[in-house]
């Protein structure tokens, strides 16, 4: 047995696992794959295998929900043995195009979508916003996210966050055009030593801020930086914190009624990942109008979307009924008009799953804040 | 087998916004993003592969600057041996034939079996520069290329024409290919594997280590002349016929006949 393999039969505590099938039994994606991660802890104690196994699609299947971990009697992390399966293959360079782009992308251009670095802000354009001056204090240092940054369909999100900062008097600062990925999909595809890279500059980036603390807007950039980047000694906190807090000090005031029946889903990134369930609700509670629903599958229990764990870049080959159109027809049945969301992944997957099963009309799925924007008037 | 594969850092313009800058013959490049050339990719990619499968060795060739590193250590990191950077502004990269001038000035210097270019580079799109380089070298061509075979001092290749057809084409090495997009799966360089590559030989090479003449390289001594650079304009004549199925295809084919297209 050689070291690298001994390392990894200790990294992830393989001898640990009781085999007792929590895991599997709670893994959201089982329903529409053939992923057994009870399967592919076992196998993976032989050093022999791990060449084998990193070649199985099965391994592309894990969307890194957490679920597994969840539910691990022994505190195990049965999807870390899956992202480490991802490396093996990573490091051999041989995985599919559409990974290979994303990772390139960010190496090249600081985000996974190929854009470039330089149109980072385009979606700011008209908007009065504030730039964060390294060395310049600045109470909220405001991450936006890649995803947020470059897709149309979500650039509104960072547009209003920044109307109901300025509305509330916050104050906050950009990141600016020199942020760069978080790195949680490298991490999640299973590029470590990109990942260490990027760790490693995003430090030094962010440390140049005199900030008392950084607010993301993806669950995905929260879980990271608070829980991947030991060396960032700063508070990291989501968006939903700030807004929470701004609510409840009574400093953003929400005259507008929005009569809606709104259900909120739990981003697996903020609920499962970061134990983050009460700070949604009460902001949802607080909009005047709302009747807030809940699914039966909520909080630790939510139902992943399939949007995370490097899901963006691979598709999963079943074509039995996504998660997400699960999700929207539980939606649906409640009798929700919004399905709330609070994470850029998510509103992805569950409006495709909406317009995949003909509901526009009777249903939209939203982000927080385009509720608190409409709102706040 | 000794292979030189050529590269090219271009911007990525599938869906950037083009502008023409102030010269009139040049692209505002500040806002777009940069990679290797996609057809080179796959001819890096082709080299290896050869490598895996018969051994041998890879130096890769670009001409452009420092930002060009990037690309080259990336290429690195994929299974070639060393590289060559050539920098010089008073190369001409305008003129196909005098880039592969260049090229074939470096390749010159040393025993080689294959040279492999991207069949066409995305941002000047000549398709020239691998044709123009087996003339300077004296050496054998095929372009477009789609399947490689490498035979005992010979190489047997297939080539994409139009209208669908393949051609197979033998040939003796030495020889030039230019690789089409699609012939293999570019494979990933890891970070770890891209930090392994910086110690590997990259040299900056300039017009006189090549032993060439600025005047045989530069704009002045240009066959080619860029007039300027402009965006098309777009124009809009559609018409929608309406009618049944039958009105429609009726009305279609009179229209056909009267423009002449029956």
């Amino acid at each position: 047995m050689n070291s690298e393999v001994r390392s990894f039969l200790e990294k992830h505590d393989l001898l640990g696992c009781v085999q007792c099938g929590r895991c599997t039994g709670g893994c959201p994606v089982t329903a529409r794959t053939d992923l057994n991660v009870r399967r592919v802890i076992y196998e993976s104690i032989d050093e022999k295998m791990l060449d084998k196994m990193s070649k199985l699609p099965d391994i592309w299947d894990c969307t890194t929900c957490s679920t597994c971990a969840v539910r691990c009697p022994k505190g195990l992390k049965p999807l870390e043995v899956l992202i480490g399966l991802r490396e093996v293959l990573v490091e051999s360079g041989m995985v599919q195009s559409t990974v290979r782009d994303a990772l390139e992308s960010v190496f090249q251009e600081g985000n996974p979508w190929k854009k470039p670095r330089a149109t980072r802000l385009d979606w700011a354009e008209g908007l009065e916003v504030k730039i964060a001056e390294p060395g310049e204090k600045v109470e909220n240092l405001i991450f936006v996210c890649c995803t947020v940054a470059y897709d149309p369909k979500l650039q509104d999100i960072a547009r209003n966050l920044v109307k109901v900062l300025n509305k509330a008097g916050v104050d906050y600062g950009l990141v600016g055009d020199g942020e760069t990925c978080c790195s949680s999909e490298v991490y999640n595809l299973g590029e470590a030593g990109l990942f260490e890279m990027m760790v490693e500059d995003n430090t030094e980036l962010l440390k140049g801020f005199a900030a008392d603390r950084m607010v993301t807007i993806s669950p995905h950039c929260y879980s990271t930086f608070k829980n991947q980047y030991p060396l960032l000694k700063m508070e990291i906190v989501h968006y939903t914190h700030l807004i929470s807090e701004l609510l409840a000090e009574g400093k953003l005031a929400l005259p507008k009624e929005v009569s809606k029946k709104v259900v909120f889903h739990d981003p697996c990134y903020l609920g499962k990942k970061n134990n983050v369930f009460e700070e949604p609700r009460f902001i949802l509670k607080q909009v005047p109008g709302v009747e807030v629903l809940e699914f039966e599958r909520k909080k630790e229990r939510s139902l992943c979307c399939e949007g995370g764990g490097g899901k963006m870049w691979v598709e999963t080959e079943s074509r039995k009924e996504r998660l997400a159109e699960t999700r929207i027809k539980d939606a649906r049945a409640l009798g929700a008009d919004v399905l709330a969301v609070a994470c850029p992944f998510c509103i992805l997957t569950l409006d495709d799953a909406l317009k995949a099963k003909g509901f526009e009309e009777e249903m939209k799925v939203a982000d927080i804040l385009e509720i608190l924007h409409e709102a706040a008037g | 087998m000794k292979m030189f594969v050529c590269i090219k850092r271009v911007p990525d313009t599938s869906e950037a916004d083009v502008k023409i800058d102030q010269t009139g013959k040049s692209v505002d490049s500040s806002r777009f993003s940069f990679g290797i050339n996609d057809a080179d990719n796959y001819a890096v990619e082709e080299a290896v592969l050869i490598k895996e499968a018969r051994g041998g060795e890879i130096k890769f060739l670009c001409i452009g600057p420092k930002d060009s590193d990037v690309v080259i250590r990336m290429s690195l990191a994929k299974g070639g041996e060393s590289a060559v950077r050539i920098e010089d502004p008073r190369i001409n990269q305008k003129d196909p034939l005098q880039v592969a001038k260049v090229l074939a000035a470096a390749i010159k210097r040393e025993q080689f079996d294959l040279v492999m270019t991207g069949c066409m580079s995305a941002d000047d799109s000549n398709m020239s520069v691998g044709v123009a380089l087996a003339e300077e070298l004296g050496v054998s061509h095929a372009a477009m290329v789609k399947s490689v075979e490498i035979l005992d001092g010979k190489i047997k290749v297939k080539r994409e024409l139009e209208g669908g057809l393949t051609e197979v084409v033998e040939m003796s090495l030495p020889a030039v290919i230019t690789i089409q997009t699609g012939i293999n799966v570019p494979r990933y360089a890891p970070v770890r594997g891209i930090r392994e590559a910086q110690k590997k030989e990259l040299k900056v090479l300039k017009l006189e280590d090549l032993g060439l003449a600025e005047e045989e390289v530069s704009e002045a001594g240009s066959r080619v002349e860029l007039m300027k650079l402009y965006i098309p304009v777009v124009a809009s004549n559609a018409e929608m016929i309406q009618g049944t199925p039958d009105e429609k295809a009726e009305i279609m084919a009179v229209k056909m006949v009267k423009g002449g297209l029956l």
